[in-house]
């Protein structure tokens, strides 16, 4: 077949043994690329690809020459992802506007977090707060936060790491149980600390005060925090989640 | 949207839907065992371009004449697996009968014995 003339240069000139799993890597990171294919369109492609080189490689093929040919088979990601496209136009962005909502919600915790600790440090250190505001700080800490998070992601590149997070995100259930427990245990760490800094540290405890002020706090935070997780429930791509019936 | 190596982009195109419907009646099936079925059946006189596939089983499911479910394959590897629906059953019924219309109508100009529908 024609598949074979067209390898790439480096390839003809790299005589170290292929890695059929380095090759299938690079062409998920490939198809990654495309912004029009969802997860799941490109989960659905590999599981093609994969099962194209072992058609392959029955016959007789070797892993390179499967490899290649089971990619041309597949066809080239940018039309791929064009009629993927054309075919569910909202599916994504359906899952970009998960993606978005969960990083908003994600900015507002870490938004707590920071404001917590801010407080602590500048109430605990006065010194501190000759330097900067607790306002500042907050800030500081919110953008290291952040900061670390996308280093963070940009370093995961091994999909076993996150699967090792899937069921907690296997369907919609599952996935509220999880943004809420994440969502109230982060709440409830914040306004321990923030407890803390008010009531402990400066002994107030005039029932108007502190007290007050933190429940309110917190119930907005938290109000805004679950309507979030309410739209990224919603927003959740709605396939296996019910049992399919079969006609 | 096909590679056609016999047919014509717009036949290939036509015929996807009840070539499809029809794999998916006879139980269900996954991308690339449909595709080697195709090839099969045809003779590999319908060629089809692999990933192109997938567009049209996704559009046959938001028309909701077939359903997708992921599940684990004996081989342990997961693959999206299509199956019919009970309006799909019915749009094949259609399909056939205006696709025998055709082939009657052909077939009478031909002078070759048409099938009854």
């Amino acid at each position: 077949m024609a598949g074979r003339s067209q390898l790439p240069v480096q390839i003809m000139e790299n005589q170290t043994r292929f890695d059929l799993n380095a090759a299938v890597e690079n062409w998920r990171n490939e198809l990654a690329a495309q912004p029009n294919l969802a997860s799941d369109d490109r989960r659905e492609l590999e599981t093609h690809l994969r099962d194209a080189i072992a058609g392959f490689q029955q016959r007789g093929l070797n892993d390179e020459e499967s490899f290649w040919l089971a990619r041309r088979r597949v066809g080239q990601p940018q039309p791929l992802g064009e009629e993927f496209e054309k075919a569910d136009p909202v599916k994504i962005w359906r899952e970009r506007a998960c993606w978005m909502v969960t990083a908003i919600l994600a900015a507002f915790l870490l938004g707590n977090i920071s404001t917590s600790f801010a407080t602590i440090i500048v109430s605990e250190f006065p010194s501190v707060s000759k330097l900067t505001t607790g306002t500042t700080l907050s800030l500081l800490f919110w953008l290291l936060q952040i900061s670390g998070i996308m280093i963070l992601l940009m370093r995961v590149h091994t999909r076993e790491r996150l699967s090792m997070l899937a069921p907690f995100f296997q369907n919609r259930f599952r996935l509220a149980i999880t943004a809420i427990s994440v969502v109230l245990t982060i709440e409830v760490f914040c306004a321990a600390i923030l407890f803390w800094a008010y009531v402990a540290f400066q002994g107030d405890y005039s029932p108007g005060g502190p007290f007050a002020f933190i429940g309110n706090f917190m119930i907005h935070s938290v109000i805004r925090e679950l309507g979030l997780v309410a739209i990224l429930v919603w927003l959740m791509p709605t396939q296996n989640q019910k049992a399919p019936k079969r006609a | 949207m096909y590679k056609a190596a016999m047919l014509t982009k717009d036949l290939v195109a036509a015929s996807s839907k009840p070539l499809l419907l029809s794999i998916l009646a006879g139980g269900e099936s996954y991308g690339y065992e449909i595709i080697q079925k195709v090839r099969e059946l045809s003779g590999g006189q319908i060629e089809w371009s692999d990933g192109m596939l997938y567009p049209v089983l996704h559009r046959l499911e938001r028309d909701g004449l077939i359903d997708s479910e992921w599940k684990e394959a004996d081989t342990g590897r997961e693959r999206k697996y299509y199956f019919i629906s009970s309006d799909g059953r019915k749009a094949l019924k259609t399909e056939r009968r205006q696709w025998l219309a055709v082939h009657n109508s052909l077939c009478k100009l031909w002078k070759i014995k048409p099938v009854s529908i």
